[in-house]
């Protein structure tokens, strides 16, 4: 199945950061030079785990009888794994980067939440979590599709490390959440604050269903995120693709604040309100603290 | 930088907003790479400048 989404490439693979350092005279972006060695050993560990991703299938497959059963073992292998939700969804073309082929028929989902105490210890500490989160979601990842191998189907794990998947499509249909303003899937427990690792797989399953729960609706009230943005790189307006509402971020406005600075920027997902359903206490200390040093919220709250 | 939305519209007129680029080249070749793929033959794509100093524009209402 060839894909047909464009994926922006990361890093200094990216035409408008790559353009935007050299215009500073740079050679890259700070934000990768400065990385803490906890950072730099977390970036590694995806690297390093990418040439696992595929490998040999158990010539003697698992009969399936029921599907059903096996995605909830699947689900559950996961979780045991460390993974926090899982979703399953037949793999779609929009869900692929362009010109890349995939063959198989399903994907899993599997996302590690960032603990969301650590905002408080500020940008770097934020950093770090979504580093660890990345880094777990490798790890499950690559011990997952090894699983279904043994089971005697293809599988092959997509992560930080290596991917051919498009994360957001797929998070919709397994019902994570919706897209919202901050350019993020909303999940309602842990707002946008999660990171995830992929399987694509032929092992017979069942798949889940996308769930509305009211974000968009509520994005288009709520600019928490967009009034807070340092860079104002999160636009008032949305698009439409396949019928879901998007807004998209500015990248040339984003990347001076997260991506040439030394510390990390995080804050359109910190500030989200959905935040509020999983930590309520660290919620309200976080913007209190926040609006002590002129951030905004909106007039409704 | 200019900014540059490519949308996709099928052949029902239904629009579909591809992604945001930031070169005419950039968004040429993705929309080169999108006409190759057979079940999109009867999609055609435009590319819309967004006015420099804009974020965005709101083409639902296009």
């Amino acid at each position: 199945m060839r894909g047909t989404t464009p994926r922006r490439e990361q890093g200094m693979a990216d035409p408008v950061l790559a353009s935007m350092v050299h215009a500073m005279g740079l050679e890259t972006a700070r934000h990768y030079t400065a990385a803490t060695p906890k950072i730099q050993a977390y970036r590694d560990s995806w690297v390093k785990l990418a040439k696992f991703r595929d490998g040999p299938v158990n010539p003697q497959h698992v009969e399936v009888s029921d599907p059903a059963t096996v995605a909830q073992q699947i689900k559950a292998k996961a979780m045991a794994l460390g993974a926090n939700m899982v979703g399953i969804c037949r793999l779609q073309p929009h869900m692929i980067d362009l010109g890349e082929d995939v063959s198989h028929e399903f994907v899993i989902v599997a996302c590690v939440a960032e603990d969301y105490e650590r905002v408080l210890h500020g940008a770097s500490a934020v950093e770090e979590e979504a580093m660890r989160a990345y880094a777990k979601c490798t790890e499950i990842a690559t011990a997952l599709a090894a699983h279904v191998r043994n089971l005697g189907y293809p599988a092959r794990a997509h992560h930080n490390g290596a991917s051919e998947v498009q994360a957001i499509p797929i998070f919709y249909q397994v019902g994570f959440g919706e897209l919202g303003r901050n350019g993020s899937l909303i999940n309602e427990k842990y707002g946008a604050s999660f990171r995830p690792g992929f399987v694509t797989t032929d092992l017979p399953l069942v798949e889940d269903r996308p769930r509305e729960f009211g974000v968009q609706d509520f994005c288009m009230n709520c600019n928490v995120c967009q009034l807070n943005c340092p860079g104002d790189a999160i636009s008032k307006d949305h698009v439409v693709t396949r019928g879901i509402k998007r807004w998209l971020i500015d990248l040339e406005k984003c990347y001076p604040y997260s991506r040439l600075r030394d510390e990390y920027c995080h804050l359109c997902v910190d500030v989200c309100p959905y935040n509020v359903k999983s930590h309520p206490e660290t919620f309200k200390a976080f913007m209190k603290e926040r609006k002590q040093v002129g951030y905004k919220t909106p007039t409704s709250w | 930088m200019e900014k540059l939305y490519v949308n996709e519209i099928g052949s029902n007129g239904e629009a579909s907003t591809v992604g945001l680029f930031y070169s005419r080249g950039e968004a040429e070749q993705i929309i080169a790479q999108l006409q190759r793929i057979p079940e999109k033959s009867d999609c055609r794509y435009e590319i819309v400048e967004i006015a420099s100093g804009s974020s965005s524009t709101d083409l639902s209402q296009a």
